[in-house]
């Protein structure tokens, strides 16, 4: 009797658990199946009594509702039940979850799984006693389901709150699980019925059960469920078509279901593979968010080839302590076998081999550290000419340049790339720099005070000629091999000591040179855009992600983009911002997202990613306000938008104007440096561009000219 | 009836050239053309696809073209009503209306309607004829030779120096294999490749690299004929086309084919702009690949426009663009003797209007009497492309002269509507240079 007590107990435990799930009780509570139920509990009583088997009302409710209505099977079930099913059941308690998962795809299969055996042998137990026909098969299989639940409910026991974060996990393993079926819905006809088990849940249906509170974002849902990776149902409850519908008419009638709704909640979030819109109110949470965060910069590190702009960062990083002296010692050792130990530092920022093997930057890089006042994102742009392609795609994701001067080398970056450099970050909208005057250790004499000044004011000049205002330049004297003045400013007792007198240290320096977000709010309210900077594997659960500075707009977990010109749409399935994971993301963020149902083909650094309903369109031509560089004549040119870099052809040199825009020539027939001009540009393909973009224009090799598009 | 020589020396391409490989070039195989009016007809055999080009720029609309077809006949007998599709060769007189070429295949597809009596086809029934390699065709003009269909036709005919190069233009993850001929650039092959950046542990960068690499390497042995390898030049900015070459060093100790290690010498590593096809213009035009590359027609070309360009940004008054300006100079004599120069593309006499044509035709007359220099650069070259985007023409003065473009608005006007139509013409793929260079690109991505 103990057993059959035992039994009776878990009969309980599952009547808790539709009490507390609210959804058999729901169907069940019907008019309909009440009387049902109460014309037939009796009669079955009656039957059991006479075979000596004690059930309780709510068993026989059971056994009657999964048999639909079948007085002779639900007695054979009962009493089935009572009789043999100690020695497995304790079986079952020691199984693993492991064991669970693979019954349950076993049996999604129809293969022979544990499960499937005791039913067999029920089935021939019962072959002796049972009226029933042929046909008990399978609903002793379905009734069989039944008592599953309370494995998984004994194991797991009372902590409901534990329960949807294992779920998910082991279900990960399994690419079709089925909603796990402790109770079958109502069967009209139990063959037709198993599929229905495991048919996952309409768009309506997972609407209605998973928003009953603010029941909008129905859009999101619907996609994530065509994915079918959605993971947030809960394995007790896979309401059928029919369970939901009658779940709505209970909900309308005042049950809330909040509940299971939080429980839910919280299991999206834990689970990265659900791409459910949350529906956030991004710009307002990013609002109320803006007090708890620190300042952040982006800024790209600009000068002229072998100044030391790696080498600098590389210091910058380690004395931060953003990358630590132990990896520094590695790069120290392998760059000493290399004889090229100085360029140890730079190893921090250039990680290619070949760039190594050459000791020059080739690509930007991209570091990010935190000081306790700001966070930090480093653009280390290449200096060599050859790559001021990727020093344009490095300065358009920047907030603010870091200009890098070699103080015993100035000519030579004044004719090249310090001067190009100049140019180009004023091209690209940059207004604060920070001017790094480097390698001061290895002047003659050493720290000399009138090497910096006479480089800060040659630097100055340029860059007021070149546009930048006063204000928003800061010179610091700095030594990024040694490491003086970088972070730490240096030593009293060292002839660098005048430094910190009259100078912030680069840190110092660029904590004060974070631009203002401006108008914050109106970027962000405006559609996505997102120029892809970069196309890789993000990891194993990432197949396809993308990086990029959002240039406006925002983006969230769930969004639905487009990817100009290729036009193909991706869902957002995570997002990254300064390597941590973050449910969304705003303009003035460098971020990686990470997509699916895209494939890496359909992207390209230099796209564009868009919202879904404000999309850019590809344009053939387009007319540029320039201001001219170099001379220019309708002519192959290379035109640059941030990371994009496509050959056009200037088809039409409309007109030179004048400061405020206006005509001064119709139809010039060469455009001379120093002039403002309009042209019109066509390119070989469609190229989305936007009004107000910023586009640098270059040819054989020379910035030739930069403006806006028109 | 006297008859032009030419086979005399090339006269208007002066510097000196290099013979090579014996070349197989279009063939004259008999010409009856009247010194004084231009007409008569000539008989040509096409050898090679590039013979095609030469075709596509002598026929013009109105021309007769007689040559082999194959047309297919449907004869239908009286008394079953019974059909039957016989396809027979034959041998077409067509008056010209249309010209199609394809610079991929090297096929030149002419239409015109039948205008010789013929059993099969009935006078003034529309044809397309397919020129074929080794197939002789017969063109008569309807308006005469002009000196540039007769410059055309010599150079097609000529046996002397035969250039031909491979040429990849690289970057990062962006390669542009190309064959370039004496006439023609003609892309063969646009590999995209798209290479994920360079990130702190991990190796995908350095992985899709030799991705990269090998995609190129394997189109590149595709495309070239390893048993007679021609010179082979690998451009790009910074190192992309050493790291390729080295590569293909390595490739070829490992090969088992024998023929891939005779290619190594044969290989010129070369700095450009970047890794577009437009850059290979300024490579070609280096010192360094002119040296080692010898001399084609192309390089000289090539000069003179940068010559052209190099004048216009120092803002000398001796050089000119635009069809009108241009054309003004010539008239008044700037264009002769003492390095004047006419650079004019081929696209302009390809024009289907007549009149541009003929007015082209003068112009180039009027500046060989002047002694000036006259270059016809082909619009599938880069260099030609360059000038397209010019108008088509520019001039090189022997003296400068100002306000050339100062015009009364009235004449701006009405070469609006001109201009307008280059457009149109650009927009067949024809103006812009390496024609069906969109249909052809093969793009391969990386997943």
């Amino acid at each position: 009797m103990q057993r059959v007590k035992n039994v009776d107990y878990d009969e309980d435990d599952l009547y808790d658990d539709d009490e507390e799930y609210g959804e058999e009780s729901d169907d069940r509570d019907s008019e309909q199946n009440r009387s049902s139920f109460a014309e037939l509990t009796p009669v079955v009583r009656a039957e059991l009594e006479e075979a000596g088997v004690q059930a309780s009302d709510k068993a026989i409710e059971d056994a009657l509702w999964n048999s639909f209505w079948d007085v002779g099977k639900s007695v054979v079930f009962l009493k089935d039940r009572n009789a043999p099913r100690q020695t497995p059941k304790k079986q079952e308690k020691a199984k693993s979850k492991f064991d669970q998962a693979a019954e349950r795809s076993a049996k999604e299969t129809g293969g022979s799984s544990k499960l499937a055996k005791l039913a067999e042998e029920r089935r021939k137990k019962a072959a002796a006693t049972a009226a029933g026909g042929s046909s008990t098969d399978s609903e002793l299989s379905s009734l069989d389901r039944l008592t599953k639940p309370k494995d998984s409910k004994e194991n797991d026991a009372p902590s409901s709150v534990a329960e949807p974060r294992k779920y998910p996990i082991r279900k990960k393993r399994e690419p079709t699980p089925p909603p796990k079926e402790p109770t079958p819905p109502p069967p009209t006809e139990p063959e037709e019925e198993k599929p229905d088990l495991r048919a996952s849940p309409t768009a309506f249906a997972r609407t209605l059960s998973t928003h009953p509170v603010q029941g909008r974002k129905v859009t999101a849902p619907a996609l994530a469920d065509l994915l079918g990776t959605e993971q947030s149902e809960d394995p007790f409850k896979g309401p059928s078509p029919d369970d939901t519908v009658l779940k709505a008419q209970q909900r309308s009638k005042g049950r809330s279901l909040s509940k299971q709704t939080e429980a839910l909640k919280l299991d999206s979030q834990s689970t990265q593979a659900t791409i459910r819109s949350k529906g956030l109110d991004v710009p307002k949470l990013w609002a109320e968010e803006k007090a708890k965060r620190k300042p952040a910069a982006a800024f790209v590190v600009i000068g002229h080839v072998d100044h030391g702009k790696s080498t600098l960062m590389g210091r910058l990083l380690l004395d931060a302590g953003a990358v630590s002296q132990r990896d520094v010692n590695k790069y120290q050792k392998q760059a000493a076998e290399m004889n090229k130990s100085s360029f140890a530092l730079a190893w921090v920022m250039d990680t290619g081999d070949e760039e190594r093997e050459r000791g020059v930057t080739f690509d930007f890089a991209q570091h990010h550290f935190s000081t306790p006042k700001a966070d930090f994102t480093i653009l280390d742009a290449p200096g060599h000419r050859d790559f001021v392609p990727n020093m344009i795609g490095g300065a358009s994701m920047a907030d603010m340049a870091v200009l890098v001067v070699d103080a015993n080398q100035l000519e030579s970056g004044m004719k090249g790339q310090t001067k190009e450099h100049i140019l180009l970050a004023k091209a690209v909208g940059l207004k604060k720099v920070v001017v790094a005057v480097n390698k001061l250790d290895a002047a003659n004499p050493a720290w000399s005070q009138d090497l910096f000044e006479q480089v800060q004011a040659d630097v100055r000049k340029l860059l007021l000629d070149s546009a930048f205002a006063e204000q928003d330049i800061k010179f610091v004297p700095c030594s990024g091999l040694g490491g003086a003045n970088v972070v730490n400013a240096p030593k009293a007792s060292s002839p660098a000591a005048w430094v910190s007198k009259a100078h912030f240290t680069l840190l110092q320096a660029l904590e004060r040179s974070i631009p203002p977000r401006i108008a914050d709010q109106e970027v962000i309210r405006q559609p996505l855009r997102m120029q892809i900077v970069d196309v890789f594997r993000g990891g194993v659960t990432n197949p396809v992600s993308i990086a990029g500075r959002i240039s406006s707009g925002s983006v969230q977990i769930g969004d639905i983009v487009t990817v100009r010109p290729s036009g193909e749409k991706a869902t957002i399935r995570a997002i990254d911002v300064l390597d941590e994971a973050k449910d969304y993301a705003v303009a003035g963020q460098i971020c990686s997202l990470h997509l699916s149902d895209i494939e890496a083909q359909h992207l390209r650094s230099g796209d564009l990613v868009c919202s879904l309903q404000h999309p850019v369109h590809g344009r053939r031509s387009v007319v540029l306000l320039i201001d001219v560089l170099e001379p220019l004549l309708p002519q192959p040119v290379d035109v640059h938008v941030g990371r994009l870099h496509v050959p056009a052809t200037i088809s039409q040199l409309v007109e030179t104007v004048d400061g405020k825009g206006e005509q001064l020539k119709r139809r010039p027939r060469l455009l001379k440096a120093g002039q403002r001009a309009r042209i019109k540009v066509s390119f070989e393909g469609s190229v989305p561009l936007v009004v107000g973009e910023r586009v640098i224009v270059r040819t054989a090799g020379v910035t030739a000219a930069h403006g806006t598009v028109e | 009836m006297s008859r032009l020589d030419l086979d005399s020396k090339h006269e208007f391409d002066q510097n000196v050239q290099e013979t090579r490989i014996p070349p197989a070039k279009m063939k004259l195989v008999k010409q009856e053309i009247l010194h004084k009016t231009g007409e008569g007809f000539a008989i040509m055999k096409p050898e090679e696809p590039e013979d095609m080009w030469h075709a596509y720029n002598l026929i013009r609309p109105n021309d007769l073209l007689r040559a082999s077809a194959v047309r297919k006949v449907i004869t239908e007998s009286a008394g079953s009503g019974s059909r039957s599709n016989e396809r027979v060769h034959t041998t077409l007189t067509i008056r010209v209306t249309k010209l199609d070429f394809d610079p991929q295949a090297g096929q030149l597809h002419v239409s015109g309607r039948v205008a010789e009596e013929n059993p099969i086809v009935k006078l003034g029934g529309y044809h397309t004829l397919d020129l074929e390699l080794q197939r002789n065709f017969t063109l008569e003009k309807s308006e005469g030779w002009d000196s540039v269909a007769i410059a055309t036709l010599k150079e097609a005919c000529d046996n002397d120096a035969k250039a031909q190069l491979w040429a990849v233009i690289m970057k990062e993850g962006l390669a542009n294999i190309c064959l370039v001929t004496d006439h023609q650039t003609i892309l063969r092959q646009k590999i995209e490749y798209s290479l994920p950046r360079k990130r702190a542990g991990s190796t995908d960068h350095e992985k899709s690299m030799q991705k990269f690499f090998h995609t190129t390497y394997d189109s590149l042995l595709r495309h070239i004929d390893l048993a007679n390898p021609k010179p082979l030049l690998l451009a790009s900015p910074a190192f992309t086309a050493g790291q390729f070459q080295q590569y293909i060093k390595a490739q070829a100790a490992i090969s088992t084919d024998k023929r891939v290690k005779d290619l190594l010498p044969k290989i010129t590593v070369a700095q450009s702009a970047s890794g577009h096809l437009h850059s290979l213009n300024e490579v070609l035009s280096s010192p360094a690949v002119t040296n080692k590359l010898s001399d084609t027609k192309f390089a000289r070309e090539t000069q003179l426009v940068d010559k052209f360009f190099e004048l216009m940004r120092h803002e000398d008054n001796r050089a000119w663009y635009g069809p009108r300006e241009s054309e003004k100079a010539v008239e008044q004599g700037a264009v002769g003797k003492g390095g004047g120069v006419l650079l004019i593309s081929n696209g302009l006499f390809r024009s289907q209007d007549v009149g541009v044509r003929d007015r082209w035709v003068r112009c180039v007359d009027s500046v060989r009497e002047q002694g000036g220099e006259v270059r016809v650069l082909s619009s599938m070259h880069e260099s030609g492309r360059r000038l397209e985007s010019l108008g088509g023409v520019a001039v090189i003065l022997t003296y400068p002269m100002e306000d050339l473009d100062e015009l009364g608005e009235g004449e701006v006007e009405e070469e609006q509507p001109e201009s307008e139509d280059e457009h149109e013409h650009g927009a067949n793929g024809h103006s812009h240079g390496v024609e069906g260079r969109r249909d052809h690109e093969e793009d391969i991505d990386f997943l």
